[in-house]
């Protein structure tokens, strides 16, 4: 080889308890490469990566950079060596409760960086620098908390950017990311690596693979596949990845039966144009639009997870008015909120627990609840959603991201339900999983009624039997799915007016 | 290009034998502590290791470890009850003027005494759940709050039968039937400890066992997520302070039944001491959250380092120290050696 590459693992393999997380992996990267890391829920990514950025400690194999080899005992030792990492859960990058200026300068706290005080206008100068680099727009002064998720991470990609990375690490960076803001994000990653930085990019995504990559590499069962340089046909990633044919991604289009939901004068805000919404037995409603366009202010309202801002529901025939998510989950709604690790995701519980919990009554009696009727459940989602993983009883944190969506998902069609509300369900699913999970729900949507929320039009034609498009916060199409193409979709999701065939 | 082996390797490699260590040390670590204390004391006294001084021991925290368990279940929901020694000193002041000033029978105390504790527990619901008052500033206040009442009431005196009230003698007294749930055994056991056993398994089925206890973990775990779950977040965080209450006037009950009289402050050390219980025992097996048995072992412990060190003649005014030590190695303990941090 004629360049050294920055980095190069070999023989590089993890063991958590029983399971082989990586075995005998060898990859390298050179500067200026992109370097693809695909594979299905639970096939390794993240473990590479969590070695790489010295969280986790490899059971066996070597790690070098610039040909020496290195030992990444910490992450501060991995950056370091250069080694700059975007994990996959972005609130662990960010501190709740301070602002993005501090947010941004959060490296100057390092020791040995700064001065014993903090200055106020030192820190939004240094932040403002940062920002601008990254070509990141948000008021230095806002919470973090209060930002989308996206934004977040965009705060997390700028803050590693301003370290200089050698080797630039991703792990799915675009799975809480809009069309737009992947743009962006992509634009950012060539740049990068026509100034010869060495990336490596995680992403379920294959079209941005595709796209982005000098080479790709698959992950399956902790073992390195294949490494395909581009261009590569989608179909030949999907069948490394999964070791097979996938599923057609194409459904029958149904017009449903029984109006379970209706809703009349809805408004996604205060001051936006109301909407009328009617959701039938055994459809699938998609609702789509650019990250802020009001499809999580919809559907929380419908679960009484935010204040009703005006208009009235009736689910069944009968007026419905939540209260408080534990009304709505009463009365048969369920609801998979955005955002995992923040809003479903309890840290040490058990895959089993998660299952549970939104019907703790259904598994006890008199109030003692029985661990037999539990672990059934809870192996039934393992089962029907092909959950990968050590077991029902294993800690969630145990499963890979994607895996961990699936058990959020699934546990909600345990037991009796009339209307599900899933926002981003597919966040971080791999295509094979996704096909299953849409499967399965349009199974069991012969008796209830499904929304689903995505930000990718993609997404939601393949699920969804209609189509919504908001944008900002305000309804400007609705599209039988038999008759929408993504384009068209896109235009409408930019606010642009609908000059195909109506429906 | 790598070569696929499918089947694990032979000889996984094992952890690392610090790793090993640390972490069955902070598994079994302060369980370890606690025998080695207790055979230290055994061998240096011969009357240390004996049923009678174990009923000693028991009879000494029991009080304790009730109150403890309360503040336990407040810190499921992610709640911590600040307010429990106040309440105990109030629910003492309270039964001593039901049964003194007022003549009223032993029940009766008792009843008032649990509906002053669930006051108390009111009073933090309405500061926590209704006006969003943060948990330990609301709880501070209620403290405050309910010592001052206590003083009110009672015009800052100290309560007991043939005190003067308004130049006539008081009528009543502490009735035989109150004063045996302070002095009283069953089968040479004291009631305390019998009432501290019963209410421990109780504690332990109820967050362990129930829906009401898992719903409870889920609030500390992640109130959002527990929302979002269906899980009303406000009425269980009512409930766990209702709890709080209740175990803290229990705790007063026995304490007013033991003293035969309502000393002012009675309860106020019991808040250290049971935070201290409740938070030693985040480190027993392996928890690392607020749970009965920890809280149980925590009681134990401390009351076992006291008597053992009475035995040994230490000074009564080396006890808060030697508590507070035990309270931080126990929290080094479970927050420095807990295994998984660096995942
Ligand atoms: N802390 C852990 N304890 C036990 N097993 C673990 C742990 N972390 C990961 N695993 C297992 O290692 C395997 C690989 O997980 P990893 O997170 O690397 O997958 P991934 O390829 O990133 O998947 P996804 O696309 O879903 O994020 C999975 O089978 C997972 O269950
Ligand atoms: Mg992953």
């Amino acid at each position: 080889m004629e360049v050294t590459p920055v980095v190069s693992v070999s023989g590089l393999s993890k063991r958590y308890g029983a399971t082989w997380a990586l075995r005998d992996v060898s990859l390298e990267i050179a500067p200026g490469e992109v370097l693809g890391l695909i594979g299905v829920n639970g096939a390794g990514k993240s473990t590479l990566i969590k070695i790489l950025s010295g969280v986790t400690r490899p059971t066996g194999g070597e790690i070098r950079v610039d040909g020496t080899p290195v030992d990444l005992r910490d992450p501060l030792r991995a950056q370091e060596a250069g080694l700059q990492t975007v994990h996959q859960d972005i609130d662990a990058g960010v501190v709740s409760g301070a602002d993005v200026a501090a947010n941004l300068t959060l490296d100057a706290l390092a020791p040995g960086r700064s001065g014993v005080f903090v200055s106020r206008d030192r820190t939004r100068a240094a932040a403002r620098a940062i920002a601008e680099a990254a070509r990141l727009d948000v008021p230095l002064d806002a919470p973090v908390e209060s930002l989308p998720a996206g934004v977040r991470q965009q705060i997390v990609i700028a803050r590693v950017l301003s370290r200089r990375p050698r080797v630039l690490i991703l792990d799915e960076p675009t799975s809480a990311l809009s069309a737009a803001e992947i743009r962006v994000l992509i634009a950012m990653v060539r740049r990068l690596a026509a100034d010869g930085v060495a990336v490596l990019y995680v992403s379920h995504r294959l079209s941005e693979i595709q796209e982005l990559c000098d080479r790709v590499a698959v992950l399956r069962d902790g073992a390195i596949r294949r490494v395909f340089a581009t261009p590569v046909e989608g179909p030949r990633l999907v069948e490394a990845m999964l070791g097979g044919e996938v599923g057609a991604l194409t459904h029958e289009v149904r017009d449903g039966g029984e109006p379970v939901l209706r809703a009349t004068g809805l408004r996604t805000r205060p001051g936006a144009a109301p909407l009328d919404l009617t959701v039938r037995a055994g459809e699938v409603v998609g609702v789509t639009g650019l990250v802020g366009s009001g499809k999580t202010e919809l559907l929380e309202q419908l679960y009484g997870a935010r204040p009703l801002v005006s208009g009235a529901l009736d689910l069944d025939g009968r007026p419905y008015r939540p209260r408080d998510p534990g009304a709505a989950a009463a009365a048969g709604v369920a609801f998979v909120a955005e955002e995992r690790e923040a809003q479903a995701v309890l840290p040490g519980w058990s895959v089993r627990a998660h299952v549970t919990l939104p019907r703790l009554r259904d598994h006890s009696r008199i109030g003692l609840l029985s661990r037999r009727s539990e672990s059934a459940a809870a192996r039934r989602v393992i089962e029907v959603f092909g959950v990968r993983g050590p077991g029902p009883e294993a800690e969630i944190g145990a499963l890979s991201g994607g895996n961990q969506q699936k058990v959020v998902v699934g546990r909600w069609l345990e037991g009796r339900c009339r209307l599900l509300l899933l926002d981003e369900p597919f966040r971080g699913v791999d295509v094979g999983a996704r096909a299953d999970i849409a499967r399965r729900i349009r199974e069991r949507a012969g008796a209830l009624g499904v929304v689903i929320a995505s930000s990718d039009p993609q997404e939601v034609l393949q699920v969804a039997d209609r189509v919504i498009v908001l944008h900002d916060g305000v309804r400007t199409g609705e599209v039988s799915a038999a008759d929408a193409s993504a384009d068209r979709l896109a235009t409408l999701m930019a606010g642009g007016a609908d000059e195909g065939g109506g429906t | 290009m790598t070569l696929v082996t499918d089947g694990s390797p032979e000889a996984p490699p094992r952890a690392p034998a610090a790793a090993r260590l640390a972490t069955a040390g902070y598994r079994y670590g302060l369980l370890v502590v606690l025998v080695a204390v207790t055979v230290f004391f055994g061998a240096a006294r011969s009357s240390f290791a004996t049923y009678d001084n174990l009923l000693i021991v028991l009879q000494s925290v029991a009080i304790v470890a009730i109150v403890a368990l309360g503040v336990t279940v407040s810190m499921t929901a992610g709640g911590f009850d600040l307010s429990v020694g106040a309440n105990v000193s109030f629910v003492v002041m309270v039964t001593a003027l039901a049964m003194v000033r007022f003549d009223l029978t032993g029940a009766t105390a008792i009843g008032i005494g649990l509906l002053a504790g669930l006051l108390v527990a009111g009073v933090n619901a309405l500061l926590v759940v209704v006006a969003g008052v943060p948990d330990l500033i609301a709880t501070l206040g209620t403290m405050f709050l309910f010592q001052g009442l206590a003083l009110i009431i009672t015009s800052g005196q100290s309560v007991s039968a043939g005190m003067t009230i308004g130049g006539r003698p008081a009528p009543g007294r502490y009735t035989s039937g109150f004063t045996w749930f302070g002095s009283g055994t069953v089968a040479s056991v004291p009631v305390p400890v019998i009432v501290m056993a019963l209410l421990a398994v109780v504690a332990y089925v109820f967050l362990n066992n129930t829906r009401w206890g898992r719903a409870l973990y889920a609030i500390g775990g992640n109130a959002q997520a527990a929302r979002l779950a269906g899980i009303r977040v406000g009425r269980y965080r009512a409930l766990a302070y209702a709890v709080s209450g209740l175990c803290a006037a229990v705790g007063g009950i026995l304490l007013s039944a033991r003293l035969g009289r309502g000393d002012v402050g009675a309860g106020d050390p019991y808040l250290m001491q049971a935070v201290a219980a409740a938070l030693i025992g985040f480190a027993v097996l392996g928890a690392n959250r607020p749970n009965v048995v920890g809280t149980a072992v925590g009681a134990l412990f401390i009351g076992v380092v006291i008597n053992g060190l009475t035995m040994l003649n230490a000074p009564y005014y080396t006890q808060t120290f030697v508590q507070g030590a035990l309270l931080v190695v126990s929290l080094v303990t479970s927050f420095t050696l807990t295994p998984g941090r660096r995942r």
